[in-house]
């Protein structure tokens, strides 16, 4: 802070008391003299520009929040997915036994979900619900606290699955979109996962963690089956509640040469 | 009766900071403007690249996920 004082004379003469407001050296030419502050007037102008800032600062957050995490999750999510369809492309199902990655690579993500009444993006999916894994603009299946079955296991359970409202790619954003009835298509190598939406609570605890059981009693089913689950925030921009939607099972299909979607994706 | 003068070098009873900064851009109005633009730009970086990644995790804004503690 003292070297500043260096460059110009104005500072320095500021700190002895006499009120001789004498400083040519930095004034530029065109400057009139301007008024000296009192004291109260200081303070107030200190806290004005206080609040200025910190005004500035809050509304760049909130462009960083809803704009530009989206736009480097979305390049980030985009980067993955190109990785995994070149994963099944190259894999041992085109190009002859054996070849090329694992495509079950759960570092890579494991398919794609399709909700065309919440966005007609795909989504990837992959493993963990970590910010580190969300962030990156996907859907991540739980590992913790209730460990998600993965259709492709075949075993009867639930497919847990969370991703953001807003912000980091916002995914799930229209989450309220969804009605009873739609359908929840999950993409892999060589399936089609068609679910159907049969409950939907807009509201619970965010420590419902009832809500990722292998049978969701709160969805009504009493019976074991093949279930799906998204889970976000909600009310939109905070984080107060979650938002969850309940699918089943209705068929699988598989995949055809040009990975031509299912009806209901048409 | 500068308070804070030696504290705040831009409190010296005739402005507040950010004309402080301003006079003591070099050159002329353009180059002071296009000086400023850098000035902002780098602190808006700053703050993208660092100080919101960092701030971010500590807000309640963004958790989507159930869980048990």
């Amino acid at each position: 802070m003292r070297s500043s004082v260096k460059g110009s004379g104005n500072v320095a003469a500021t700190a002895d008391d006499t009120e001789q407001h004498t400083d040519p050296a930095s004034a530029t030419p065109r400057a009139h003299r301007p008024r000296r502050m009192g004291p109260v007037a200081m303070v107030v102008s200190f806290f004005g520009e206080l609040l200025i800032t910190a005004g500035l600062v809050l509304g760049l957050f909130v462009a960083y929040s809803l704009w530009w995490t989206n736009v480097v999750a979305d390049r980030e999510a985009g980067q993955q997915a190109d990785k995994v369809r070149d994963a099944w492309a190259g894999g041992p199902g085109n190009g002859g036994e054996g070849g090329g990655p694992a495509s079950y690579d759960s570092k890579n993500g494991i398919g794609f979900l399709h909700v065309p009444a919440m966005t007609g993006d795909e989504i990837l999916v992959e493993k963990g619900t970590s910010m580190k894994v969300l962030n990156d603009g996907v859907a991540g299946y739980y590992t913790d606290p209730v460990k998600a079955t993965l259709p492709t296991s075949g075993k009867k359970g639930n497919f847990s699955l969370a991703a953001h409202r807003d912000g980091h790619g916002a995914k799930f954003h229209g989450i309220h979109k969804i009605r009873e009835g739609d359908p929840i298509v999950f993409e892999t190598k060589d399936k089609w996962y068609v679910y159907k939406t049969y409950a939907i609570l807009p509201e619970t605890s965010k420590y419902n963690v009832d809500v990722l059981g292998k049978i969701p009693e709160e969805s009504g089913r009493k019976k074991a089956g093949h279930y799906i689950t998204l889970t976000t925030c909600t009310p939109v921009y905070t984080s107060k509640y979650r938002y969850i939607v309940w699918g089943e099972l209705v068929r699988t299909e598989k995949v055809d040469e040009n990975r031509t979607p299912p009806a209901e994706l048409r | 009766m500068a308070y804070g003068a030696g504290l705040m070098p831009w409190y010296d009873g005739r402005d507040g900071m950010y004309s402080w900064i301003w006079r003591h851009l070099p050159g002329n109005g353009w180059v002071r403007a296009l000086l400023s633009l850098v000035l902002i730009t780098a602190v808006v970086y700053v703050l993208f690249q660092y100080v919101f990644p960092w701030a971010e995790p500590l807000l309640p804004f963004n958790d989507v996920t159930v869980d048990n503690q």
